[in-house]
């Protein structure tokens, strides 16, 4: 890891507990025995805040997370081929507002499922190679966008079933792209990152709505603060927050230069230290309002850190004798008192914040 | 005591410097606290509009009474009633019970006090045959040459293996060396902070600098070196920041900027189009690219109908007519007569012109371009007399350049001024020798003429180095040659008159020329109204102004509209040639003014009976046979392709014909159209003249080179276009179309992509097509054999590979770039073949049918793996039969060879 020159290190976050936050494991439900990928509440309709979506295998689940820690199974979809394996869910809606659920997996198609219907909406046919990340436009839900091992992230319109556009090409990915999202104000701006060890912020200037599909072959920013695969990204505001196999996350913020594309300089401002996290594809989630963040490590701990204070701080720390396996993604709640872990060995695990006036 | 006083501001140094260390690392906490702080106001305001957003989808649906609820929510209504403990027996909820299969799964509310079961049947999602496998890819229509930062080489890579999981990190020991270099770091803000605080504080000493190094853990003469440069920073701050403003807005309208010498624009326009592909930024040959300037030089380039219609509102030609009308009045006979002539007996005109003594400058005129051409004469014969081997073996070659119009001496100034300015980054020491030269060609130009200053010069100048140089003194020297010229006019000038007037009468000058002189004879005081405006001539418009003349000749219509759109008009251009333009350049008088009207003239003559006698020689030269010396390395790549790849071809710069320190002859090449030296260049590669057996066989000596024809060299090789409505080119190869262009012109079969019979993708033909038919390029990113090593190692671990060896510089990786023939797969009975090819000075692939292929038919070609390379799958079944070590990665890298 390079060295910080003075004036420019960042802070970093302690581990030790300052402002504590109470979890207690609420229920614990096996899916099954293939690996759970992903598991994420819909922020995208207030109707369904407490619904979330688990994918691993040829599964696709939605459930509902009830009080008192009750989880209720509301849907279930299986793909015929029993050698698909999803590797990510996203919800979306049409622009009539009928939910929709985005999975995408290792045979490289993208399904749309309408949970308003339960029936397949369209099948996505494209990406050279499976799909490592879906993620929805917060404020055109129609809108998605797919991060692919064939080293293109490309967007996608749920309505119209077109492919927008495809960021790949001479400045685009080296090696498989691991994770996308799309800016949370500027429509226009999303950041990916992948194998290839940097991240990469790419624009759209206006966004074209017919077939055929165009090439971004530039992004405006390329990063390089990792030294090793960068597998989950996610904007912070104007900071990007991302991780790699190095035991933390990572709150930077790209400087562009407006007249020069794809120079400019990285300031990192702080680091929240993630213990035993060094295998690659683990995410970490955000409740609704970017307060704090949740990730999982390798031994089935959950490690909650407060994202915008400074210094970062560590508000709990969750851990229980029976969650041993590495948890690959956490989903928190809209407001952060439910955390969800989705877990190597196919279980889901519900933690639900005690409240004070209860304790 | 004294050492006391040491450690005594020892500590007090480290204390200073702690404390400041302490207040920037707490500086920098503050400042990230206050980003983030601001950082999280934005986001509040975002989050609440995402929130007022999804509440607003809730609404909007949920208003929407008729609609029916979606199953979504029924379900969600659904749990949180059974988990209430009301009996959600619904009757579409049993129905879906009845209707469960084996496929059905029960799941509990898990946690729950009442274990209520809930029951949910799985919905399939039919299955849809995924694609096969393939990494995104650019289409490019032509080859391109990869950009450094695509480089893999020096950079760690690492790769997981898929069956076991972990991840594994390539990269060779050498490398690692490079990244464990230190790089020189700048000395960010804080550091400059703290070294001025300090010294500031305790002043500057050696003690001060060695603890500040070890504090910023560099060494003291660095520290040393930075404090004199901020210390110089703050004296200069004021200036500079003015001048930084200045510099901004200059930078916006670059181009705007008249005050700009073209020279400056010039520099960027050689540095970014490219001469062999036409275009600019051209991503195959790259940028900034050798300049290479032609010996031979092309002629001012006439339009092919000028007739007397005005080009515009501010037309020469307009605004002389009313001129002339008023000048009728006042002027003599001989001027009416003129303007009678005027649109149909154009060389009468002129005649009479010259014979009448109607105006003082037209005698002046005719008498400085007699004695302009004569002194040409003179030039030639010294030169023909001393240099006499030289006019033998290229008589094309030598006569325009010994008849230089004025033009074209001012651009061999400017060229040899650019290259000489190349010469002076690089290397100043030899500059002085440059003007020792040149200071030599001027005293020979004295004696003699200047070309043959020079060409003695090139046998003693032996490096490119030196070349350069020499250019330059051709430049300098012809200018000396020009001034003796107008010494020799004044002497000569008289006794000629008779000898100009006879050439006057026999050429037949087009109605531009005329026109040219006509206008010429117009009163000087039409002129004198306009000076104030002439003088606002910028230089970069006196720059492009230049180029005109050099590129349309002295056509102020063609000049005005193409390069001085916008700046001046047509009137203003005609008036600058006409007057100015000569005073300015040539400021030795009338006499040199008007030499620079007469030169065009005089020229074009000589240029057409010099174009006659090249064509002539080039006839004669025709009849080598392609087993003459001139072919000798391309032979020598036919009988030994086999065994060694073709070579990479870079234009030279010679100026001369190409002696043995020719780059291309060193690198055993052949010279091609776009290397410096003239055409007479004994390495050149002269092309056919095939005619009837259209180049399709090895009787070309084109396709017997793996070249392609080219209409620029080749002397019968043409094809007609478009539907023959607008002609076709006239008395080349007599309707014997050639064969052998079809990379060249992209005249390719449509390729489908689709899923292989065999494996993975394939590529298919669309059309049916006979035996040899050219099916399309092979396209790629090229790359350097050192860089397809390396990534070659990528690829064979993923087991495809994209590899075609082009040259003995460059490979062709279609990986991330290519076009479909790149699908197209392995056999070792295919029906196609690959082939590279010499195009235009480039190497490229085209894929070729072996055979007849119908309609639809799956494209093979055999890779043509070198034998231990090959992947298993690629190996001839006798050969991976018996070789065993299949699954051990090869030695080298698998790459395709044609």
């Amino acid at each position: 890891m390079a060295k910080f020159a003075l004036g420019s290190e960042p802070v970093v976050g302690s581990l030790t507990q300052t402002k504590k936050r109470e979890y207690k494991v609420t229920n614990r439900l096996q899916e099954g025995k293939r690996p759970l990928y992903a598991v994420v509440f819909n922020f995208i309709d207030s109707r369904y805040f407490d619904v979330f979506a688990t994918v691993g295998g040829n599964r696709v689940t939605i459930y509902h997370c009830l009080e008192g820690g009750v989880i209720a199974l509301l849907q279930c979809y299986i793909d015929e081929d029993k050698d698909e394996s999803f590797y990510t869910v996203s919800w979306a809606c049409n622009t009539d507002g009928t939910p929709f659920v985005v999975a995408g997996g290792i045979n490289g198609i993208i399904r749309v499922i309408d949970a308003g219907s339960e029936k397949i909406h369209r099948s996505f046919v494209g990406h050279g190679d499976s799909i490592n990340e879906i993620r929805t436009q917060p404020l055109k839900p129609s809108l998605v966008v797919s991060a692919s091992k064939d080293e293109s992230v490309r967007l996608w319109n749920v309505h119209t079933g077109i492919c927008i556009l495809i960021f790949a090409g001479a400045g685009g990915h080296r090696n498989e792209v691991l994770s996308v999202d799309f800016h949370p104000s500027d429509i226009y701006r999303i950041a990916s990152c992948g194998m290839d060890n940097t991240v990469k912020i790419w624009s759209m200037k206006d966004l074209p709505s017919k077939f055929p599909t165009k090439y971004v072959q530039f992004p405006v920013f390329i990063a390089s603060i990792h030294s090793n695969y960068v597998d989950c990204n996610r904007w912070l505001g104007d900071f990007i927050l991302s991780k790699s196999v190095d035991n933390e996350i990572v709150l930077w913020e790209p400087k562009m230069k407006e007249q020069s594309p794809g120079e400019g300089s990285v300031d990192i401002l702080q680091k929240y230290p993630v213990p035993e996290c060094d295998i690659w594809f683990i995410k970490f989630s955000c409740d609704f309002h970017y307060i704090s963040a949740a990730i999982g490590n390798r031994e089935g701990k959950i490690f909650v850190w407060e994202l915008q204070s400074s210094p970062p701080l560590l508000t709990a720390r969750l851990s229980h004798p029976q969650s041993k396996s590495p948890i690959r993604q956490t989903a928190m709640s809209f407001d952060g008192s439910t955390i969800l872990s989705c877990c190597e060995d196919g279980t889901v695990w519900r933690w639900d914040a005690i409240t004070t006036s209860q304790a | 005591m004294r050492s006391q006083e040491t450690s005594q501001t020892v500590k007090d140094v480290l204390w200073v410097i702690d404390s400041l260390k302490k207040q920037v690392v707490a500086d920098r906490c503050v400042s990230i606290q206050k980003r983030i702080e601001e950082n999280r106001q934005k986001m509040v305001g975002v989050t609440k509009l995402l929130c007022k957003l999804s509440m607003e989808r809730t609404t909007s649906t949920a208003s929407d009474v008729n609609r029916n609820l979606d199953l979504l929510t029924k379900r969600q209504i659904d749990a949180i009633h059974m988990h209430n403990g009301v009996n959600a027996s619904n009757g579409d909820r049993e129905s879906y019970s009845s209707q469960e299969d084996n496929h059905a799964s029960t799941a509990v509310l898990l946690g729950s006090t009442v274990a209520a079961r809930n029951a949910v049947r799985p919905i399939k999602i039919t299955e849809i045959k995924r694609l096969p496998p393939y990494t995104t890819w650019i289409f490019l229509d032509r080859n391109q040459r990869m950009t450094e930062d695509q480089s893999v080489v020096g950079r760690r890579r690492i790769y997981y293996d898929r069956s076991g999981g972990e991840a594994l990190i390539c990269s060779d020991s050498e490398e690692e060396a490079i990244e464990e270099e230190e790089e020189k770091r700048d000395f960010v803000e804080s550091e400059d902070y703290i070294l001025c605080m300090t010294i500031k504080e305790v002043g500057l000493s050696e003690l001060v600098l060695e603890s500040l190094a070890q504090c910023f853990s560099r060494n003291p003469c660095q520290v040393k070196a930075r404090y004199e440069v901020l210390r110089n920073e703050d004296k200069a701050v004021g200036g500079t920041k003015e001048e930084d403003i200045g510099e901004n807005s200059k930078d916006g309208s670059y181009f705007l900027d008249k005050d700009k010498d073209l020279d400056a624009a010039l520099d960027s326009f050689d540095n970014l189009f490219c001469r062999r592909c036409l275009v600019f930024d051209c991503r195959l040959h790259g940028c900034s690219q050798d300049l290479v300037f032609p010996a031979d030089k092309q002629p001012p380039w006439t339009p092919p109908n000028v007739e007397n219609i005005p080009c515009g509102p501010h037309c020469y030609r307009s605004v002389l007519m009313p001129e002339k009308f008023a000048k009728v009045s006042t002027s003599s006979h001989g001027d009416v007569e003129e303007k009678c002539s005027d649109g149909a007996g154009v060389q009468i005109s002129s005649r009479k012109e010259s014979s009448g003594p109607s105006t003082r400058r037209l005698v002046q005129f005719t008498q400085s371009e007699s004695a302009s051409s004569n002194a040409k004469n003179i030039s030639e014969s010294s030169d023909s007399e001393n240099d006499p081997e030289q006019d033998t073996t290229s008589a094309s070659h030598s006569s325009p350049l010994k008849t230089k119009p004025v033009a074209k001496g001012r651009i061999g100034k400017r060229n040899s001024k650019r290259v000489a300015e190349r010469v002076l980054v690089c290397m100043q020491k030899r500059q002085k020798k440059m003007v020792a030269s040149d200071s030599d060609s001027i005293m020979s130009g004295g004696l003699c003429s200047g070309d043959k200053s020079s060409s003695s010069k090139e046998n003693e100048d032996s490096t490119s180095l030196h070349k350069d140089i020499k250019s330059l003194t051709i430049g300098r020297s012809r200018r000396k040659d020009l001034l003796i010229q107008n010494n020799l006019n004044t002497v000569l000038g008289e006794s000629v008159d008779h000898l100009s007037n006879e050439m006057l009468t026999d050429q037949p000058g087009p109605s531009s020329d005329a026109n040219l002189r006509k206008a010429d004879s117009v009163d000087d005081n039409v002129y004198k109204q306009e000076f104030s405006d002439n003088k606002s001539w910028k230089a970069i418009e006196k720059g492009l102004l230049e180029k005109g003349v050099e590129i349309f000749g002295r056509n102020s219509c063609l000049i005005a509209r193409n390069l001085l759109d916008g700046l001046k008009t047509c009137w203003e251009v005609f008036q600058y040639i006409n007057c100015d333009g000569g005073k300015m350049s040539y400021p030795t008088g009338d006499a040199a003014n008007s030499l620079v009207e007469g030169y065009p003239k005089g020229n074009n003559e000589v240029r057409r009976r010099s174009r006659f006698l090249r064509r002539r020689g080039k006839v004669r030269r025709l009849k080598y046979t392609w087993k003459s010396a001139a072919y000798h390395s391309i032979r020598k790549r036919i009988t030994e392709r086999k065994d060694q790849p073709c070579r990479q071809y870079n234009p030279c710069g010679c100026q001369m014909a190409c002696g043995k320190q020719c780059s291309c002859l060193l690198n055993g090449t052949c010279c091609e159209k776009y290397c410096g030296c003239p055409k007479s260049c004994k390495n050149r590669f002269r092309g056919c003249h095939c005619a009837k057996s259209q180049c399709r066989s090895r009787q070309c000596p084109c396709f017997a080179a793996d070249r392609e024809c080219d209409p620029d060299v080749c002397r019968n090789c043409w094809v007609s276009s478009g539907d023959g409505t607008l002609g076709i080119p006239g008395q080349r190869g007599d309707n014997y179309e050639c064969r052998n262009m079809k990379l060249l012109l992209k005249q390719q079969q449509r390729v489908l992509l689709g899923r292989s019979d065999v494996s993975g993708w394939g590529a298919f033909l669309k059309n049916s097509v006979g035996k040899h038919e050219y099916l399309g390029e092979y396209t790629g990113e090229l790359i350097s054999h050192r860089e397809a090593d390396k990534r070659g190692k990528i690829y064979d671990r993923e087991n495809s590979s994209f590899l075609f060896n082009l040259n003995d510089q460059f490979v062709l990786d279609a990986y991330r770039k290519g076009d479909k023939l790149k699908f197209a797969n392995h056999s070792p009975d295919p029906n196609c073949y690959a082939k590279v090819i010499m195009v235009a000075g480039d190497h490229r692939v085209g894929i070729f049918a072996k055979e007849r292929i119908g309609a639809g038919e799956e494209l093979f070609y055999d890779y043509r793996y070198e034998p231990d390379r090959a992947p298993a799958w690629a190996r001839k079944p006798e050969a991976s039969g018996s070789k065993k070590e299949d699954g051990a990665p090869s030695t080298g890298r698998a790459k395709k060879l044609a």
